[in-house]
């Protein structure tokens, strides 16, 4: 057998597979219930065992999912091979085939009139690539946390939220529905409130965790409302829709509607059909002008809805991947242990966003004005971040701020619409950025927990193996040329330069000028870091006098993931051949094309947007890579030559000016504090006083019974017992009468 | 026939009241042996009920497990019980917390043994048989009946401020119910000639149909065309309006909907754990189930008009009660508040007249029950140890109650809706029901029906913020009181008692359909009677309909030559 053998015959065929992909969740949801109840009898070493366990299984069954996904048999002709793992598209016509992916249903989760939710799991390409980074990376933290919480009574209780974490974003990649993905989405946010707050009796820690939740569920208020108004508008297309409108998206009238119904409205197939119909081809009933005609939304154009649907999961994907408006509890979320920051707030949790939009750029291609915002959202949340971390000196702030800086990028790719560069940065800013993360954490373990970076300073020496994955990182991260990031942060501004948005041409330019500062400020701030951190002298102020390093079960996992931001640059390389017309293209293109095939068919037919899909040339990459070393190199001038030589010499107003604001985050966390916080706080303190408990309670309730006593003792002294009152009430009351009977007898 | 396929119900409903009986001849001396009678009798109830919640097929008729016989002939009513789905379902929430209940009160109450195991049985029965009610008198006598016991449950073993809470607590509900009773025998009288009237909901229900058609008729039809209306309809135009008022008030003022909520807050800050658990779990929901049942079936058409009035109240009463939390120093009437919020959003869910929403409300009732009930169980527990009910006395007690901690927080995860757990799928339901409803075009413009639901979802952010709040001040930070450095954490009893929620709250959240299957057929009849009443709406004539079993031949005591019965035409089925 050959190795191009080897790799294509997967070691369990897709249709085994599929009915057991349920294991891959919930094999680290055993774990957290075993670690959560029993943790304590089982004690650390067995806690260790069983929490990495789960992981390292969900970790194989994903390579065998992964692998399965391209898994072939041979083919009709000698040598030619035939790929196996395929399914039929349920919402499509009969030869309408899902290649390249595997998917199984469970049945149902809720079903209420014509409203289904199934238990629907798929892995493609995408979600595959994913599952192989939560799973991996997840495993190489797990074993980074049996060392790094060596001194915590409270291990059973991380190791059991960090499984949960596992599964909750298992759960998110896997589901092949919106509901089912809000399940993980919502899973991920609870095990990151539990991880941030984990050190709890400390409040500023429980406080991040409760702000991370909050502002979270702001972003879920929004996802709720989105998916809403797509159940609305697949509803409105199923009664609009003719033929033709089916045709053009390979469907029938009779296969969607009796698929919506086994599968529910909001299956990421269904809506991927309904987006391709919605494409103008001038024959057809419906497209993105068409007005819906009942329902709630009657009135209002298919695209429209469309439109204000994505902008709704912009806000949902901006809460949980932190962009503005919503990247606040972010930085905050450092609180947690480095561990968590790496695994949660920098690999995998906060990409939830990029992913949920790449799963349904089938949808967001059909707005231009929803991506333009998309991608503007990112530009500026990622230059807001990038110029904040100039002046953080806590080295784990500096790289939060820094996470948000690149989901930035990634939001602008997605944006963009070069969806493949964005999954590819995402991949490969899980890996340095995680190896950042548990560097920094490794320092931290190494110098009494010092996260100033001020203090630290000279680690080169002490500390090789981290010294030495962080400088990978680091190079990584900047743009340097060999290495990951260049070629995936390169391949998004490139897509984003020659991309363009149908009526919104002027994004393209806005967008790549705007990455190109952003490139140069990244590399300026992680200089910055690396320097002060690793080089130069030993800080005076340091806590222990020598830095040790850390124990092999955190070195391990540094090297591995320093070696992955060196090797996965291969991704990026243009070593395969377009299917469509035999141009070069990127392996990483090649390999998700088969899941942004709607997407493209989409873009062709609707025009919404240009994409473009050459190779980035050679000139290219020499403007990028000097945009990253000019960074680089001010930041090594400035804090190697120019501020050494300056010390002692007070900074003139206007830096110290900048510095400040800065470093207080430009004040907005006291923005938010001042037009929301404060307002709802007081309008609920004035609420409750004025409306609750005096109009409502006091005025309406007890001025009702205040009146009913006051009125009987009113009549009380009637009731006085004196009979001749009574008497002469009586007497009077005859006379009356009678002098009543007497004027109408005499009328 | 089986003895059981006639009185499962009876069975179920007055077990407490025969264990009641048992327990009034233990001295009252004997507290343990008072304490475990009444758990067994609860635990039998259980099984009964669970047992008659197993019973009921749900494709099957509308009303099971029934049981008619007569009782007060010259009133036209009959003692007669039977379950659909919902209030199947509501009786299975009820038989729940029963045996719960009991187990949470072993040393929270500590005088009045006897009397208040009394009380608590009693309750029970009242609330079940509230419940299976299928004779609109026989609803009213029950549903009157729950406050006196519960009356006496905040009175006597409530806090400080009981009897302020307690007089409150009667007066209020008395106050709308009493209207109701005045539109009961109003509605009585209307929806049949004299000689054939009834009592019996299937009667009432049917006698109203027709002319609520009509007049749903002449409200989409032309101009003038309600000038013709005669008879039933013409008075069910003038005076439907107001009768459905009286209903609406009761079942408002029990449910409870913004503004009429003021009662609750003080009434679950006084009582006692029991009297929080059940207020909560079960008496909250006789509103809802009320406006199911009653107020919205009978009067499709005044409905109709009221339901944007009564959803604007619904949508506030979520929001407002969710910033009331905010405002709160006292846990259990943050508690209290949050039930507001809840409340709201079951409310919204029957007012959207939607499959989504309706079935979404009724799943709601019962996550509310679970969640809101487990937490006022958990605050029980520690109001015990420290007697405040105040957050500021707390704070950073995770450290030394870790399994308390746990259970708490996963109920707070159920209350705020995360999925998984059973609150986000009624919450989940119900916003969707919103979305899809026409609440709009009943306010005037269809574009608003995004405004209800976009408002009703905002308590998704506030739930999360009170919630978290809440547990912040309580379980997190550093142990701030000397007092709460020697707390206990949960004891053995106090463990299995929490324990059933926890199971709950995970089986109902990732396994819902066995529940939605026996709301559903509820939920579609339901919403074709609401639609009665919606101009324009196509109404299957098969769902709207109530059948019943008719009133059983007279039985021997009765004489050959009495009159035909005025319940029962004699037919099989009416």
């Amino acid at each position: 057998m050959t190795l191009a053998d080897f790799f294509q015959v997967a070691p369990v065929p897709p249709e085994q597979l599929a009915p057991s992909l349920w294991l891959i969740i919930a094999l680290p949801l055993l774990g957290a219930f075993v670690c959560g109840v029993f943790g304590r009898m089982l004690g650390r070493a067995n806690v260790h065992l069983v929490a990495l366990s789960a992981v390292a299984g969900a970790f194989v069954l994903s390579v065998l999912a992964f692998w399965a996904t391209s898994h072939t048999g041979p083919g009709s002709v000698e040598g030619s091979r035939r790929l196996l793992a395929f399914y039929r598209n349920p919402f499509g016509i009969e030869a309408d085939f899902v290649r390249y992916a595997l998917t199984y249903d469970y049945g149902t989760w809720f079903a209420v009139g014509d409203f289904r939710v199934n238990f629907g799991l798929a892995v493609d390409h995408l979600s595959g690539i994913l599952l192989l980074v939560i799973t991996g990376v997840g495993f190489l933290i797990h074993l980074y946390s049996t060392s790094y919480m060596e001194h915590d009574d409270g291990y059973w209780r991380f190791f059991a939220y960090l499984n949960l974490f596992v599964a909750a974003m298992l759960t998110l990649v896997l589901a092949d529905n919106l509901v089912l993905l809000f399940v993980g989405w919502e899973g991920v946010g609870m095990a990151s409130y539990l991880l941030i707050g984990f050190w709890y009796t400390d409040p500023a820690k429980a406080w991040a965790g409760r702000k991370a939740f909050v502002t979270n569920r702001i972003g879920d208020f929004a996802f709720l409302i989105g998916t809403f108004l797509l159940v609305l508008l697949v509803s409105a297309f199923t009664r609009q829709a003719n033929t033709a409108d089916y045709a053009h998206a390979g469907s029938s009238a009779e296969r969607y509607v009796s698929s919506l119904q086994e599968k529910g409205p909001v299956t990421f197939k269904g809506l991927e059909k309904m987006a391709e119909a919605l494409v103008d081809r001038g024959t057809d009933q419906v497209d993105l002008t068409t007005p819906i005609e009942a329902g709630p939304l009657a009135g209002y154009t298919f695209g429209g809805v469309m439109t204000t649907a994505l902008l709704l999961f912009l806000l949902g994907a901006a809460g949980k991947s932190a962009q503005l408006p919503l990247y606040v509890w972010l930085p905050d979320a450092m609180a947690g242990p480095t561990p968590v920051s790496a695994l949660i707030h920098a690999a995998t949790m906060v990409t939830a966003g990029v992913y949920l939009f790449s799963r349904m750029s089938a949808l967001l291609v059909l707005s231009p004005t929803a991506m333009a915002t998309v991608a503007i959202i990112g530009a500026l949340t990622s230059l807001l971040a990038a110029l904040i971390a100039f002046a953080q000196d806590d080295i784990k702030k500096v790289l939060a701020y820094s996470t948000v800086s690149q989901l930035g990028i990634m939001f602008m790719g997605v944006g963009m619409g070069i969806f493949w560069a964005a999954v590819l940065h995402l991949v490969t800013h899980a890996f340095f950025k995680a190896c950042l993360f548990l560097g920094a954490g490794s320092v931290m373990h190494g110098n009494g927990d010092e996260t100033d970076i001020k203090k630290l300073g000279g680690l080169r020496h002490e500390m090789k193996w981290t010294w030495g994955t962080f400088l990978v990182a680091t190079l990584a991260i900047t743009g340097i040329v060999p290495l990951s990031g260049f070629f995936s942060k390169d391949a998004i501004f490139h897509g984003v330069h020659h991309n363009h948005l149908h009526g919104l041409e002027w994004t393209s330019s806005l967008v790549y000028y705007l990455g190109l500062l952003i490139a140069a400020c990244t590399a300026f701030y992680m200089t910055r870091l690396y320097l002060l951190t690793f080089e130069g002298p030993r800080s005076k102020e340091a806590r222990v006098e020598h830095a040790h390093e850390s124990a092999w079960q955190m070195t391990l996992p540094l090297v591995v993931l320093a070696v992955l931001s060196v090797v996965a640059a291969v991704y990026a390389f243009p070593l395969m051949r377009s299917a469509a017309d035999g141009r070069p293209q990127p392996i990483f293109e090649n390999f998700l094309s088969p899941v942004f095939g709607a997407m493209n068919r989409i873009t062709e037919g609707a025009k919404t947007v240009e994409l473009d899909h050459s190779v980035p040339s050679f000139v290219d990459y020499l403007k990028a890579w000097l945009v990253a070393l000019t960074g680089g190199v001010s930041a090594a001038f400035l804090y190697l030559r120019f501020f050494p030589a300056r010390v002692g010499q007070p900074a003139p107003a206007f830096a110290r000016a900048a510095r400040r604001a800065a470093q207080n985050k430009f004040y907005v966390d006291e923005l938010y504090e001042l037009i929301v916080i404060r307002p709802v706080k007081f309008m609920s303190f004035i609420l409750f006083r004025v409306v609750d408990a005096l109009l409502i309670d006091t005025v309406a309730v007890r001025g009702t019974a205040w009146v009913t006593a006051r009125v009987g003792s009113a009549l009380r002294y009637v009731q006085s017992g004196d009979a001749q009152a009574y008497a002469a009430v009586m007497a009077l009351a005859l006379l009356g009468g009678v002098a009543y009977a007497l004027i109408q007898v005499l009328q | 026939m089986s003895f059981f396929d006639n009185h499962l119900l009876n069975l179920v409903v007055f077990l407490p009241l025969l264990f009641a009986a048992l327990v009034l001849v233990l001295p009252a001396s004997e507290a343990g042996q008072i304490r475990t009678v009444t758990l067994i009798g609860m635990l039998v109830d259980a099984v009964f009920g669970v047992w008659a919640y197993m019973r009921y097929v749900p494709g099957g008729p509308e009303f099971q497990l029934e049981y008619r016989v007569p009782w007060f002939e010259m009133f036209g009513t009959s003692y007669h019980i039977g379950v659909d789905g919902l209030a199947v379902s509501l009786l299975l929430l009820t038989v729940f917390l029963g045996p719960l209940v009991v187990m949470a009160s072993t040393t929270y109450i500590s005088h009045r043994i006897k009397e208040f195991h009394l009380a608590l049985l009693v309750l029970q029965t009242t609330m079940l048989g509230a419940l299976v009610s299928l004779d609109v008198l026989l609803f009213y006598i029950f549903f009157e009946a729950m406050l006196i016991p519960m009356y006496l449950m905040v009175g006597v073993w409530g806090a400080e401020d009981r009897q302020m809470a307690a007089v409150k607590f009667f007066l209020y509900t008395l106050a709308g119910s009493l209207l109701m009773l005045v539109a009961i025998i109003a509605v009585y009288f209307i929806s049949a000639p004299a000689g054939s009237r009834s009592f019996d909901y299937a009667a009432i229900y049917n006698g109203l149909l027709d002319a609520n058609r009509q007049l749903s008729a002449c409200a989409a039809g032309p101009e003038g065309a309600c000038d013709s209306l005669t008879g039933l309809a013409r008075t069910l135009y003038t005076w439907g309006p107001w009768l459905f008022g009286a209903f609406a008030l009761a079942f408002a003022i029990k449910v409870p909907m913004w503004p009429v909520h003021t009662w609750l807050p003080d009434a679950h800050v006084q009582a006692p754990v029991a009297g929080s658990m059940i207020l909560a779990g079960v008496m909250l929901k006789m509103g809802t189930f009320g406006f199911w049942r009653f107020a919205i079936p009978f009067f499709p058409v005044a409905t109709q008009g009221a339901r944007p009035f009564l959803a604007v109240l619904s949508v506030i009463g979520i929001v407002y009660g969710a910033l009331m939390c905010l405002a709160q120093r006292d846990i259990k009437k943050l508690i209290a508040y949050s039930s507001v919020s809840h409340l709201g959003y079951c409310m919204l869910g029957i007012l959207a007249v939607t499959a989504e929403g309706a079935t979404g409300s009724a799943y709601q009732m019962l996550n509310h029950g679970v969640s809101t009930g487990a937490l006022f169980l958990l605050f029980g527990f520690l109001y015990e140890r420290r007697h405040t009910r105040l957050m500021a006395d707390f704070g950073g007690i995770a450290k030394v109650m870790p399994m308390f901690t746990t259970a708490f927080l996963i109920i707070t995860f159920s209350s705020v809706a995360v999925p998984g757990t059973n609150g986000f799928i009624g919450e989940f339901l119900v916003l969707l029901g919103t979305f899809k409803s026409d609440l709009g075009a009943a306010a005037g413009n269809v574009h608003l029906t995004a405004v209800f639901g976009a408002f009703a979802t905002l308590g998704v952010i506030l739930g999360a913020a009170y919630m978290l709040w809440m547990v912040q001040k309580v379980f997190f930070g550093g142990l701030t009181h000397r007092e709460n450095q020697h707390l206990p954490d949960l004891s053995l009893r106090e463990g299995v008692t929490v324990l059933p929620f926890l199971i709950l709250v995970l089986v109902m959240g990732l396994m819902p359909q066995p529940f939605l299957d026996r709301i559903n057929p509820s939920t579609e009849r339901f919403l074709a009677r609401a639609r009665v009443g919606t101009p324009g709406a196509t109404v299957d004539p098969s769902q709207v309909r109530v059948e019943v079993m008719s009133l059983p031949s007279k039985q021997t005591a009765a004489a050959p030559s009495a009159p035909v019965p005025l319940a029962a035409v004699p037919s099989t089925r009416q």
